[in-house]
């Protein structure tokens, strides 16, 4: 996977997260946001990538997943619920997207999957969340994504 | 109407059943199967079901959880739905089995019986989290109506739904592995999860809407989610497009394009509108699942080999899940139907005098103890004679771990005040308890052999890999392939058949990856360099048998 549209994939959901939650009560408005989100995931990932390959296979909903984790950092109620679900779900994507990858003979990021995880546990212990701490969250979920 | 509704479904059954006889009798080739379509009709219907089943109780603990006020009527239908959708799904893997009396040898008890399940098998791993998930499920409903009379069972009610909020994604997602971890280029998808998960809560909203349709009752919200989730899953059809080039215009048009007259404020008004178009949904879904399961898509259907048997399967089980769910809902409504607190508005103040004890602390202890649970399992897996000559992966224990954690969880949260309702509980437990200690050595512990598979080095490349053949595979597969007749007739699973066509249809890759990694009762046998000359071998004896 190249390594310049890797990045770039984690610049784009940074950008696109700032899209998310402006519609604090509009449910439809809302999940138009998401699934535009996610339409606009998929099309990078076929263009960026080669799709012949597995590991593409469920890009756009990491993408998506890691778009979700950064939205929460701008949320104003039950940020920390939210952010811990996010991260689960970031988490639940590499698992077992992994594990239907291992058995066509690829490894499992295990370093990836026990961050992420470590990321979910110590978020639960978090009772007030600043803007340092807001920036810190989006630092390490950055390094995971590029360096893992 | 509640009685209308039964005896139609009774009238859908009947003839139904039918087809349900003739497949025990006949077996796998009574419904349409062919080279390519290996698994058909009942595990199409399996799949369809058991999202349903997934989606009731995900709706209901979900909106729980998430501080999302359903009225209880609501709550109520989901998850009455899931127990008879639950029950609908688990009789077509029997029927697929063959030989149903043998099930539960797919049971991961390790080598309790002296058979050793493979622990690497998404089919192992299903049967455990659909058991479990069955259990759980049927203590949640069980909390909730028992909840008026015993308000200490109603504290439980919402801590219960947050061990089973992760407990039924888990399990949705346990399904979409069997498809995802198998090297059929149709089923090939590690988004697969997500995918299945999005389809089974979509499905599962359109059948609360019919339902609650039925009753002459509406959730607004409820009608946005499914407008929401067609758009989603259309999205996510889209990705499949790109990849695979596969799309399905009559799924689309059933799921998707026709739940989209909701935006039409004359339809979404008219009970009949929303009926139509939450029916449509379950269709065109249904549709999607059984193109997913039939790589022949559309073309597959409108030929004539889609038969009969197939089509009363279908009618079986819309007529047990109509004859079950509107038998009970019968029933309910002549004892709890003016039963406010079951079946009324949320009212705030009836459900605040429950006293608040935060989640965390309900749920540490019960979570403690099903980690524990869950590490013993881990330890014991271990410890096991037969992984001294296989390894045994981390990925084939960790989809079996959460579902081991909630049930450990669960039975710690409520088993006190369970036992503490009626004197007869306690003895029911206790006997359930016996019978499963009995299945579990039913067959008497698996003895070591003298045998080692290192001591005949079969992974040495050097041998003649008719030689591995004979050690690893004849047994069940037959010396020439064509099936050990004997052994097979006295132990589940039979064996695939291996006739070129069949060998054609999974590639060599899928083949490969079966004889490394093992599937169901097929355990890990030999390296990939070892498994792909065996795969050639296969080959060889597949030409001449023909």
């Amino acid at each position: 996977m190249n390594p310049l549209f890797n990045s770039l994939a984690c610049l784009l959901a940074l950008a696109m997260s700032a899209f998310l939650w402006r519609y604090s009560n509009k449910l439809i408005k809302n999940s138009l946001f998401v699934i535009g989100n996610f339409l606009f995931f998929c099309l990078y990932s076929a263009l960026a990538f080669d799709l012949a390959s597995p590991m593409v296979e469920n890009y756009p909903f990491r993408m998506l997943a890691l778009c979700f984790c950064f939205s929460t950092t701008s949320l104003n109620h039950k940020r920390r619920r939210y952010l811990v679900m996010a991260q689960c779900f970031w988490l639940w994507v590499e698992l077992f997207g992994g594990i239907s990858l291992f058995y066509r003979g690829i490894d499992i990021s295990w370093t990836r999957i026990a961050a992420i995880g470590v990321g979910c546990v110590c978020s639960t212990f978090l009772s007030n969340i600043s803007k340092e701490m807001e920036f810190c969250l989006m630092v390490y979920w950055i390094a995971i994504w590029i360096m893992f | 109407m509640f009685k209308k509704l039964f005896w139609i479904g009774l009238v859908l059954l009947v003839p139904g059943a039918t087809s349900l006889l003739y497949s025990l009798y006949f077996g796998p080739g009574a419904w349409t199967t062919d080279g390519f379509t290996f698994w058909g009709t009942p595990i199409s219907l399996f799949v369809f079901w058991i999202g349903l089943s997934h989606a009731g109780t995900l709706i209901s603990a979900v909106l729980l959880c998430l501080d999302i006020k359903l009225d209880r009527r609501t709550s109520m239908l989901a998850e009455l739905s899931t127990l008879c959708s639950l029950l609908v799904a688990a009789i077509f893997p029997l029927i697929h089995l063959g030989v149903v009396p043998n099930f539960y040898m797919i049971m991961p008890l390790l080598d309790g019986r002296g058979n050793f399940s493979n622990l690497g098998s998404p089919l192992v791993w299903d049967f455990c989290c659909i058991a479990i998930y069955g259990i759980l499920s049927f203590l949640f409903f069980t909390i909730h109506i028992l909840g008026d009379t015993h308000r200490h069972l109603r504290r439980m009610y919402k801590p219960f739904a947050w061990i089973l909020f992760p407990l039924v994604l888990w399990v949705h997602t346990v399904v979409s592995l069997d498809f995802a971890t198998t090297f059929v280029p149709h089923w090939r998808g590690s988004f697969f999860p997500i995918y299945f998960i999005v389809g089974a809560l979509y499905s599962g909203l359109a059948l609360i809407n019919l339902l609650l349709t039925v009753e002459g009752y509406r959730i607004r919200l409820l009608e946005k989610l499914m407008l929401v989730g067609s758009w989603f899953l259309l999205v996510i059809w889209f990705w499949n497009f790109v990849l695979k080039g596969e799309w399905y215009s009559s799924a689309f048009i059933f799921g998707v394009l026709f739940v989209q007259f909701l935006l039409v404020m004359n339809i979404r008004e008219s009970r009949w509108g929303r009926g139509l178009i939450s029916f449509s949904v379950l269709v065109g879904l249904f549709l999607e699942r059984y193109f997913l399961v039939v790589p022949y898509g559309e073309t597959f259907v409108a030929g004539v080999s889609f038969g009969i048997v197939d089509l009363l399967m279908i009618l079986f089980s819309i007529g047990l899940f109509m004859s079950v769910f509107f038998g009970l809902r019968y029933r309910m409504a002549t004892n709890l139907e003016h039963n406010e607190v079951l079946m009324g508005d949320v009212d705030v103040k009836k459900d605040s005098d429950v006293p608040v004890v935060p989640i965390y602390q309900v749920l540490r202890f019960p979570f403690l103890c099903g980690i524990l649970f869950a590490m013993v399992f881990l330890v014991w897996a271990y410890s096991l004679l037969p992984y001294e000559t296989f390894d045994l992966p981390l990925t084939g224990i960790i989809p079996l771990s959460y579902p081991l954690i909630a049930f450990m969880a669960a039975l710690t949260l409520c088993g006190k005040a369970i036992l503490s309702i009626n004197k007869m509980v306690p003895v029911v437990f206790l006997a359930l308890l016996l019978i499963l200690f009995g299945i579990f050595y039913g067959g008497g512990s698996s003895q070591l052999s003298n045998y080692k598979l290192e001591s005949a080095n079969l992974e040495n490349h050097e041998i003649p890999v008719e030689w591995v053949w004979k050690a690893k595979c004849a047994s069940c597969h037959g010396v020439n392939g064509g099936l050990n007749q004997k052994f097979i007739r006295e132990f589940y699973p039979v064996p695939q058949n291996l006739t070129l066509e069949r060998l054609d249809s999974l590639g060599v890759d899928s083949l490969i990856n079966v004889v490394t990694y093992g599937r169901g009762n097929m355990q890990q046998t030999v390296d990939k360099q070892t498994a792909r000359r065996l795969v050639q071998w296969m080959y060889k004896l597949a030409k001449e048998l023909k």
